[in-house]
C-alpha cells in the first residue's frame, strides 16, 4: 500500500477515535486524558482474536474488531461507574490514571508481547475497510447527536444542575457518551493493530490521548463536521510541513490556548456542514442584520 | 482563498518530493530527529550527510564503471512506530530510494521490516539490536533486513563472559528497565550465560522508564550483596542509578551495555561511575575511529556518538553491496548484502544466515576519569 | 530492619518533593476550583531557571534559588493573566480551563524541547554549596544523602512559612476568605483579582523551589511535568484544597509507593498509586482532610 493511501488510512483510523472523543468532550463536556487506554484495549483484544484464535479469514477480522470494541466498551462501564459521579477534574485525573494503568498492565503481560511489542499481526485493514467504517461511524455519531440523547448530552455540558432539574438523567447521559467514545476508540485501536501490524503499549500512551483531544479542539467543540475537518488537517499537515517537526507541538499548544480563549468553536464554529446547518447559519445572520437595522431605525426615530 | 491554499499545498508537496537527476543514487534514512532519542537520531543524520558530501566531493561512488552521486533522503520517525511505518512508505513509494539505512530503534525497525520485505527494498539497521528485527516470530528471516551491529543475545553473552571469566565475579545483580525490550532482553541473555558459566544472579530488580528515583529497588540490591551489578540501560538512567547507588553506600562495580556510551554519561554521573565497565561496538577513542571522529568534530563541533559510527558502517555496507553487484537495483543490492564481508570502523562485518554480523567483536571499555579507555576485545561465534 | 529504615528514609525524601509540588497545586485549586495542569510545566521551568542561573549566570547558589522561584512565580502569573483570566471573565465552562491548561503545558514543555533540547542536564556538584557535596551521611547501614536532608529542611521551612502566612497574616486570611466564597469576600472588600494573582505567584514560587530541588536530586529534563501526576494524586489523596492535606497525602503516597516497590515490585508501583486514587475517589472523594466536595453547578 503506498504512501498517500497510508496517510488516508491513518486519517480514517484516527477519525473514528476522534469522533468518539468529540461526543464525550465536545458534546458532553467531559475531558479525558486516557482514551489511548481504550484504543490499546481495542488493539490488543483484536490482536488476540485475529492472531491467536486461528479463525478462518472472512470472519477473523470482523470478529477481531467486534471483540476489541466490546472489550473497550465493557471496561468503560466499570470506569464510568467509578468515576462519572465525580467532579470534572477528578474525572480527568482518573482517566489519566486509567490510561497509564492500562499501559503498565499491558507492559507486564508477556502473552501479548509485553513491552517488547507484538509483531507480525495480519494486515486486514485496507483503505476500503476504513472508508466503510468511517461512514458508518459518522452516521451513528450524527444520529446520536441529533437524538434525544444527544440533546441531553449538550444540556449536561452547558449547565449540569439545570439539566438535572429539567429531568435529564445526568449520569446516564454521561455513561452513554463514555461507552460510545470507548467503543469507537476500541474500533480505531483494532484497525490500527491490523494496519501497522505491530503493537506495543507506548503507542497508546498519554501523548496519543492528547493528540486525539487536540484534533477535537481544532475542529471545534460541538461540531461533527469540525471533528472531521480537524482530523484531516492534523494528520496530514505534519506530512506537508516536515521541516518544522520540532515546533509542531509548540504551535499546537499555543493554538489550543488561542482557540480556547478566542474561538472555542474551533474551525467550523459550531456550524455543521450540512444543508440545514448552512441554512441555520444564514438565517441567524439575516436575523442579526435585521435586528441591527431595526435598532438603527429606532435610534434615528428617537433623534428625529 | 481556495486557490491560494491549493497553491501552497502543491508547492509544499513539490518541495518535499525529491527528483532524481541523472546518475544519482537515492538512499533513504529514517530515525528519531525529535523525541527522547533525538541525540542519537541527529548523530546518525549528521553522519550520513557528512558521508554523502565526502563521496560527492570525490565525484561520487563508482558502480559498474559509472560515477553516481549519493543523495540522502532523510525523515524523522519521532521515535514512534506508527510514524516509522509512515516515513518508510514515503521513502519507498514517493522518493523511490534503492536502500534504507538507520532505523536505530528496534521498536521502529520491526514494523518497517514487513514493509521493506514486501517492497523489496533492503534495510540496514544501525543499532537496532533486538533479534526480532531480522528474524520474525515464526523463525523466518526477514529477507530484506540486515544490520551492522551485534544482537542483544550476543551482547548478553559477552557481558556475562567478561563478568565471570575476566573479572571473576560469582554473584551478580541486575538492574533493568522493565518496559524497555532492549534492557529486558539484554538482562535475560546476561543471566542465562552468567549462570551457565557457574555464577549466580542474586537479585534482579527493575524500574519503569521515566521513573527517576531508584532508591527502593537499589536498596534491595544492596541487601543481596552481589559482586557486580549489571545495568543494561541508557546513559541518562545509568548516570542517575550510579549516583543514587553510591549515595546508598553501594560500592560494587557496575557493568553495562551499549546503551552507556555517550558524551553526557560522565558529565551526568560525576564520579559515581569511576572505574566501571561497559560493552561497546567499538573503541570510540581508538585509532580506527580517529579520522571520522576528527572530521565529525570539525564539521559539527561536537563529538560523534556511538550511532554515528554504526550508521557509517551501515551505509558502507550498502555502498559495498552496490559496488559488488555493479548495480543500483534494490534486488541486486539485497543479493550482494547476503555475502557482505567488509571491515568497517566498528570492526569486521560478515553477514551470516540470520542477516546479522557473525562473530563481530565486542569491546570492553573502562571509565577512567573523563575518558573511556579500551580494555580488551572479544569475539565469539554467534 | 535495616532495609525497612532505609526505605522509610527513601520514602520521606520523595515525599518532601511531592509535598512541595502538591501544596502549590492545591493552593491554586482552593481558590480557582480547577486543576492547573500546567503546574508541572512550571515546575520544570523552575529547574531550568535554577540550572541556568547557576551555570550561565554564575550567581551563587542561594541567588539561583531565588531567581528560579521568582521566575516561576512570574510565569504562573502571566499564564493566569493571559490564559485563565479571559476565560473567567467570560464565565467559560470549566472544561475550557482544563483544555487551556493542557495547551499551556504542551506549549511550555515543547518550547523547551525545541530550543534547549531533550537531553537531560545535571547540576554540577562543584557549584553547589559545600555542605551538599561529599559523601552521604551514614548511621550503621542507613545512608541519607545530603541533598535529601536539604530537601526535607527546605520543604519544611517553605511549608511552615506558608502555613504561618495563611493563618496569621491579613493577606493570608484574605486568601482563606476568597477560597471559601469568592463572591462574599468580594462584597467584603477583598479584591478577588489581587488574591488570585497572589495565589498564583505563591503557587508558582513553590513550584520553582520544587523544580530546583528535584533537578538537584535527579536531573533537569523537559519531560519533568509528567512526574507531577503523582503530586496531583497526592493532593487528591490528602484532600484537594487543603494544604495540610496535600502534605499528608504526599508523604503517605510516597511511603506507600516506596514500600510497594521495595518489598513487592517496581512495576506495580504506579498501578498502586492509581488504585489508591480510584479507591479514594470512590470511598471519600474529599480526601483524607478535605472539605466536602460540592458539585459545581
Amino acid at each position: 500500500m503506498d504512501y498517500i493511501q497510508g496517510i488516508a488510512v491513518l486519517i480514517g483510523i484516527n477519525l473514528i477515535a476522534v469522533l468518539g472523543l468529540s461526543i464525550l468532550t465536545g458534546f458532553t463536556g467531559l475531558f479525558s486524558f486516557g482514551h489511548g487506554g481504550f484504543m490499546a484495549i481495542g488493539a490488543y483484544v483484536s490482536a488476540v482474536v485475529s492472531s491467536r484464535l486461528n479463525l478462518p479469514y472472512p470472519i477473523a477480522f470482523p470478529m477481531a474488531i467486534l471483540a476489541g470494541a466490546a472489550a473497550a466498551g465493557i471496561i468503560s462501564v466499570f470506569i464510568g461507574k467509578l468515576t462519572l459521579n465525580l467532579k470534572g477534574d477528578y474525572f480527568c485525573i482518573a482517566t489519566m490514571g486509567f490510561g497509564e494503568a492500562v499501559r503498565v498492565v499491558l507492559n507486564n503481560i508477556t502473552y501479548v508481547g509485553g513491552a517488547r511489542g507484538w509483531a507480525n499481526l495480519p494486515q486486514f485493514t485496507t483503505w476500503w475497510v476504513v472508508l466503510v467504517l468511517d461512514v458508518v461511524c459518522v452516521v451513528v455519531a450524527w444520529n446520536l447527536i441529533n437524538s434525544r440523547h444527544g440533546r441531553n448530552m449538550v444540556a449536561v455540558r452547558e449547565e449540569e444542575l439545570a439539566a438535572q432539574m429539567a429531568g435529564v438523567n445526568v449520569f446516564r447521559s454521561k455513561m452513554i457518551a463514555l461507552i460510545v467514545s470507548a467503543v469507537l476508540a476500541g474500533i480505531a485501536g483494532a484497525l490500527m493493530a491490523n494496519y501497522i501490524q505491530f503493537i506495543r503499549p507506548t503507542m497508546f500512551n498519554m501523548a496519543k490521548s492528547t493528540d486525539l483531544t487536540i484534533m477535537v479542539i481544532f475542529g471545534g467543540l460541538g461540531s461533527i463536521s469540525g471533528t472531521i475537518a480537524g482530523t484531516i488537517l492534523l494528520v496530514s499537515l505534519p506530512e506537508v510541513f516536515r521541516n518544522f517537526a520540532q515546533w509542531r507541538l509548540v504551535i499546537y499548544g499555543l493554538a489550543v490556548i488561542v482557540i480556547m480563549v478566542g474561538r472555542p468553536q474551533g474551525l467550523m464554529g459550531g456550524v455543521e456542514l450540512t444543508p440545514s446547518g448552512i441554512r441555520k447559519l444564514l438565517a441567524a445572520r439575516r436575523a442579526k442584520a435585521k435586528l441591527e437595522a431595526e435598532l438603527k431605525a429606532a435610534e434615528q426615530g428617537d433623534a428625529a | 482563498m481556495q486557490k491560494v491554499l491549493y497553491g501552497i499545498l502543491a508547492a509544499a508537496m513539490a518541495l518535499s518530493v525529491n527528483a532524481q537527476t541523472a546518475n544519482t543514487v537515492k538512499i533513504g534514512w529514517f530515525g528519531p530527529e525529535t523525541g527522547d532519542s533525538a541525540l542519537w537520531g541527529q548523530a546518525e543524520l549528521n553522519t550520513v550527510q557528512m558521508m554523502a558530501a565526502d563521496y560527492n566531493a570525490k565525484g561520487g561512488i563508482t558502480i559498474g564503471g559509472k560515477k553516481y552521486k549519493v543523495q540522502i533522503i532523510a525523515y524523522d520517525d519521532k521515535g514512534d512506530s506508527v510514524e516509522a511505518v509512515n516515513v518508510a512508505k514515503r521513502l519507498i513509494s514517493q522518493d523511490k530510494v534503492v536502500a534504507i539505512v538507520g532505523a536505530q530503534g528496534s521498536g521502529e525497525a520491526i514494523p518497517v521490516a514487513t514493509i521493506v520485505d514486501a517492497a523489496k527494498i533492503p534495510l540496514v539497521a544501525s543499532t537496532a539490536t533486538n533479534p526480532k528485527v531480522t528474524v520474525s516470530d515464526s523463525g523466518a528471516v526477514n529477507s530484506y533486513v540486515f544490520r551492522a551491529c551485534f544482537t542483544d543475545p550476543y551482547q548478553g553473552k559477552v557481558a556475562a563472559y567478561f563478568a565471570s571469566q575476566k573479572l571473576g565475579k560469582r554473584k551478580a545483580a541486575i538492574f533493568m528497565t522493565i518496559d524497555d525490550p532492549y534492557s529486558t532482553g539484554l538482562s535475560q541473555y546476561f543471566k542465562e550465560n552468567f549462570e551457565k558459566a557457574g555464577g549466580k544472579v542474586v537479585s534482579e530488580v527493575s524500574y519503569t522508564s521515566g521513573e527517576k528515583d531508584f532508591r527502593a529497588p537499589l536498596t534491595k540490591i544492596k541487601a543481596a550483596n552481589p559482586d557486580v551489578i549489571f545495568i543494561p540501560a541508557y546513559y541518562n538512567d545509568v548516570a542517575l542509578a550510579a549516583k543514587q547507588a553510591r549515595d546508598l553506600g553501594i560500592k560494587q562495580l557496575l557493568l553495562g551495555g551499549d546503551g552507556w556510551p555517550s558524551d553526557n554519561l560522565i558529565s551526568l554521573a560525576g564520579t559515581a561511575l569511576e572505574g566501571c565497565l561497559f560493552i561497546n561496538h567499538l573503541d570510540m577513542d581508538g585509532l580506527a575511529a580517529k579520522p571520522m571522529r576528527d572530521e565529525y568534530r570539525a564539521k559539527y563541533h561536537k563529538n560523534a556518538e556511538l550511532n554515528s559510527y554504526m550508521v557509517h558502517d551501515a551505509l558502507l555496507m550498502v555502498v559495498d553491496a552496490m559496488q559488488r553487484a555493479n548495480s543500483i537495483n534494490s534486488v541486486a543490492i539485497q543479493k550482494a548484502l547476503l555475502t557482505c564481508n567488509i571491515q568497517g570502523i566498528t570492526g569486521h562485518i560478515k553477514i551470516g544466515p540470520n542477516h546479522d554480523p557473525v562473530g563481530k567483536e565486542a569491546w570492553l571499555i573502562k571509565l577512567v576519569g573523563p575518558n573511556m579507555k579500551f580494555q580488551e576485545k572479544f569475539a565469539t561465534a554467534n | 530492619m535495616d532495609q525497612f529504615l532505609q526505605q522509610l528514609v527513601n520514602g520521606l525524601s520523595i515525599g518532601s518533593i511531592y509535598a512541595l509540588m502538591a501544596v502549590g497545586y492545591s493552593l491554586v485549586y482552593s481558590i480557582m476550583n480547577f486543576s492547573n495542569f500546567a503546574h508541572g510545566s512550571v515546575i520544570m521551568l523552575g529547574a531550568y531557571f535554577g540550572f541556568y542561573a547557576l551555570t550561565a549566570l554564575g550567581v551563587p547558589f542561594s541567588v539561583a534559588f531565588f531567581i528560579a522561584a521568582c521566575g516561576t512565580a512570574a510565569v504562573a502569573v502571566i499564564l493566569e493573566r493571559l490564559a485563565y483570566k479571559p476565560l473567567r471573565d467570560r464565565r467559560a465552562p470549566f472544561l475550557y480551563f482544563i483544555i487551556t491548561a493542557m495547551g499551556a503545558s504542551i506549549f511550555i514543555d515543547n518550547s523547551v524541547i525545541a530550543t534547549i533540547g531533550p537531553t537531560p542536564k545535571t547540576f554540577p556538584s562543584e557549584l553547589l554549596p559545600s555542605f551538599l557535596q561529599g559523601m552521604p551521611l551514614e548511621w550503621g547501614a542507613l545512608n541519607v544523602g545530603r541533598i535529601d536532608i536539604a530537601i526535607f529542611v527546605v520543604a519544611a521551612i517553605c511549608l511552615g512559612l506558608l502555613m504561618l502566612f495563611i493563618d496569621l497574616t491579613k493577606l493570608g486570611k484574605a486568601i482563606q476568605a476568597t477560597a471559601y466564597n469568592m463572591k462574599a469576600s468580594a462584597l467584603m472588600g477583598i479584591n478577588p483579582n489581587f488574591v488570585i494573582i497572589l495565589v498564583f505567584a505563591i503557587g508558582g514560587g513553590l513550584a520553582g523551589v520544587a523544580g530546583v530541588l528535584y533537578g538537584m536530586k535527579y536531573q533537569v529534563f523537559p519531560q519533568m511535568s509528567s512526574i507531577t501526576l503523582k503530586s496531583f494524586i497526592a493532593a487528591v489523596f490528602g484532600g484537594l484544597g487543603s494544604l495540610p492535606g496535600a502534605l499528608l497525602g504526599s508523604v503517605l503516597l510516597a511511603l506507600i509507593e516506596t514500600f510497594v516497590s521495595g518489598y513487592l515490585s517496581t512495576q506495580y508501583r504506579d498501578l498502586f498509586a492509581f488504585i489508591i486514587l480510584i479507591t479514594m475517589l470512590v470511598v471519600r472523594p474529599s480526601g483524607i482532610m478535605g472539605r466536602d466536595a460540592e458539585d459545581k453547578a
